[in-house]
């Protein structure tokens, strides 16, 4: 754009005028024709300014607008099909153990699991998790379906898999935020709340979060489920033999960056077992969204208590004859525990976790563990993590464990809501 | 005992029912969005005919975005969902839509509104092998940062509103006019405050740059991050730095979410300067609304090649 040459030659066109010989003696006439001339001349150009603007300035629109399609395209944008359908993924769990008891050193597999998971129809999705493991063998762990477009928030899951029972009973192992499922867990639940039955979860329709969960199942707890089937359990049982859930839980945002959930499980067998179990858990989390070294923390526990009855049970000795004297008896205990995790940079987290727990015969079968662990993720797909744990078990000596573990994630790999 | 679990239950049920009867349905749009950008976006459009609630903070890493339960009830009472697409959401939303109860806004429904549809996207993988890092299998799904792009955004948003509210549509047409006039006018602006970028040789966090180098002209030539979502191992910073220099790159470029202190020290050694921008809206101060965080971007951008540092 050259309009200042152009300024510049109007400003000087007066002195050039003055400086022609005998300019000074112009008629009148003559200096208004080219006075006019001048005008038009200036409006010519303002004009020509005005709209060389314009040109450029559609030739910024243009060329800031380059990489815009000439006709949008169409209809949503669609991965590739079979994509995620079915969903499928693989965790390779593995670890190295030793303690101070003398057991020597144990490499494991602690899980290879296959999940797969996909939408049947629109009104239904099912999912699988089949496991394999040193210890326990292959396993079907969970195949059950659950509907996606019920009324009234209702959700309804049914077949094998792990019902809604406190925090983490239902989180699978290589989801824990430990190398091991607390040992208050174990005992109390059995493991994984694995189960066969079905269960219904309302959401309240509110902005203040409430979810509650019923359900009716064979009985809860992989340890138990496993019991049933190696004693040839055909299905059919009496429906006061059947297990009873109810959970609700609740969730609190404190302030922008700190949150509390809270809920409680109630489990039982009304009639044979007479089991009541009675669960509260609190989980307080510290999640201030910062690319500080400082990235969160978790506060977690658990504590549940056990009442049950078990028949014919050796409670003592018939003084006549020494037989043994069996009774149905009774039992209570209690066990939880308590950890927390604190998140720093990007790929790290260490933590310490305390637990108690009592055994079918209570206290003086009780056991004591004290954990610390560090995590390192190299990325989001695969995980390091140590622990030693102190574990005091009454009649026991103290033993000190160690435990290196390793985990990987092949396929897809998405955080599921019951593992937040 | 049977009956103590009926109690409970009930109990339960008519505490949710009565606080349901206690609220009032609103006449607006309820419009949950998944970052700030197209919940600024949607505001823009929809006006008063919308209520727009976010779930990803501007300043988060929209991978670290905590999977919250107070986000379910948002979800659940949400008439429509707004995404940014190819993605982006993919380390929280699925997980809250599972539990959300709203059939008619997941990825199928009708009230689902993809920001994307419209944009032509770049870094579409050609496999999905993760030995690659944790690749979008859509493409880079930061569309964003390029306003141009970010009109086809409002456009595709535009367009969800008038299905999910029909009789609204010429509200949401006129919103739209106005919100691309004023994309317009700044895009135009934006282009000449951008005008020291290009051709600059830049290095970013993570990389999520690539709209807004394609726009203003920066070359990027190398991410902090080993690979997307992996972060920098010794060996390759080693290597990225000698690239650097030999380069003569002079432009670190940390977004928000990720930590300063490795990308000082990789200015430091390089003599590059640090530009600090967002990916999202609203992760720059004073930057919560669209044209608000495009603008600041470039701002932080120039005035770290013109010799500052913006942090």
């Amino acid at each position: 754009m050259e309009f200042h040459h152009v300024r510049a030659l109007l400003h000087a066109a007066p002195l050039i005028l003055l400086a022609i010989p005998g300019s000074a003696a112009m008629e009148e006439k003559d200096f208004a024709a080219i006075k006019a001339e001048l005008d038009a001349t200036k409006h010519e150009l303002a004009t020509t300014r005005t709209t060389l603007e314009r040109v450029e300035r559609r030739l910024d629109q243009l060329e800031a607008s380059r990489a815009a399609p000439a006709q949008a395209p169409s209809g949503p944008r669609i991965a590739p099909v079979n994509a995620d359908n079915p969903a499928i993924s693989f965790v390779v769990d593995t670890t190295l153990q030793t303690d101070t008891h003398g057991s020597g050193w144990d490499f494991a597999l602690r899980s290879g699991e296959l999940f797969i998971s996909a939408p049947i129809d629109p009104f239904l999705r099912g999912f699988a998790t089949l496991n394999g493991s040193t210890e326990d063998g292959f396993d079907i762990e969970e195949a059950a379906v659950v509907t996606t477009a019920l009324p009234w928030n209702l959700t309804v899951e049914g077949g094998r898999f792990f019902a809604d029972v406190g925090r983490l009973p239902h989180w699978h192992d290589e989801a824990l935020p430990f190398v091991d499922r607390p040992p208050s867990i174990d005992r109390l639940i059995g493991g994984e709340s694995q189960s066969e039955g079905a269960q219904i979860t309302w959401l309240a329709p509110t902005e203040h979060y409430i979810r509650v969960t019923g359900g009716l199942f064979n009985t809860i707890g992989a340890e138990y489920n496993e019991q049933l089937r190696d004693e040839g359990f055909d299905g059919y049982r009496d429906f006061s033999q059947l297990t009873f859930l109810v959970h609700p839980e609740t969730y609190f945002d404190l302030t922008d960056t700190l949150n509390l959930e809270l809920g409680t499980s109630f489990v039982t067998v009304p009639k044979h077992d007479q089991r009541y179990l009675y669960g509260i858990d609190a989980t307080l989390r510290h999640q201030p969204g910062t690319s500080e070294f400082y990235q969160g923390l978790v506060i977690g526990s658990e504590w549940f208590w056990n009442e049950q009855k078990f028949d014919d049970v050796e409670v003592g000795t018939d003084p006549g004859t020494g037989d043994p004297i069996f009774a149905d008896q009774h039992a209570h205990r209690n066990g939880g525990y308590a950890y927390l995790e604190a998140f720093l940079g990007r790929r790290y987290s260490v933590g310490i976790r305390g637990d108690y727990a009592e055994d079918a015969f209570g206290p003086a079968n009780r056991q004591r563990t004290y954990s610390a662990f560090a995590t390192w993720m190299p990325s989001e797909f695969q995980r390091l993590r140590f622990q030693f744990d102190q574990i005091d078990a009454a009649g026991e000596p103290d033993n000190q464990r160690f435990t290196l573990q390793w985990t990987a994630f092949l396929g897809s790999h998405s955080h599921g809501f019951a593992n937040r | 005992m049977a009956s103590r679990i009926v109690e409970i239950a009930s109990t339960f049920l008519c505490v949710g029912f009565l606080v349901l009867s206690a609220g009032s349905a609103g006449a607006t749009l309820r419009v949950v969005a998944s970052t700030p950008d197209v919940a600024d976006m949607t505001r823009q459009i929809g006006g008063d005919r919308v209520t727009v609630e976010t779930i990803a903070a501007g300043g988060q890493d929209p991978h670290k975005v905590p999977v919250k339960p107070s986000f379910v009830t948002k979800l659940n009472r949400a008439d429509v969902l707004v995404v940014n697409g190819l993605g982006l959401e993919h380390a929280f939303l699925p997980a809250l839509l599972e539990v959300a109860s709203n059939p008619k806004i997941l990825s199928t429904g009708s009230a689902y509104i993809d920001a994307s549809v419209y944009v032509q996207v770049l870094e579409v993988p050609t496999s999905q092998n993760r030995a690659q890092g944790e690749l979008h299998p859509l493409g880079n799904p930061h569309i964003g940062l390029d306003p141009v792009r970010g009109k086809l955004m409002a456009q595709a948003i535009a367009e969800g509103l008038e299905r999910a509210d029909p009789a609204g549509a010429a509200a949401y047409q006129a919103g739209l006019a106005s919100f691309q006039a004023l994309l317009d006018r700044k895009i135009v602006e934006w282009q000449r405050l951008a005008a020291p970028l290009r051709g600059v040789k830049a290095v970013s966090y993570h990389q999520d740059l690539v709209y807004l180098a394609d726009r203003y002209g920066l070359e990027m030539v190398g991410t902090i991050e080993t690979k997307p979502g992996v972060p920098a191992t010794p060996g390759h910073l080693e290597e990225l730095v000698n690239r650097m220099k030999r380069d003569q790159v002079r432009l670190v470029i940390r977004e928000v979410a990720y930590e300063m202190p490795l990308a000082r020290t990789v200015a430091e050694r390089t003599q590059a300067r640090v530009a600090t921008v967002s990916s999202l809206a609203g992760g720059l101060p004073g930057a919560d609304s669209y044209v608000d965080f495009i603008e600041a971007n470039l701002k932080a951008l120039v005035q770290a090649v013109q010799g500052g540092t913006s942090s």
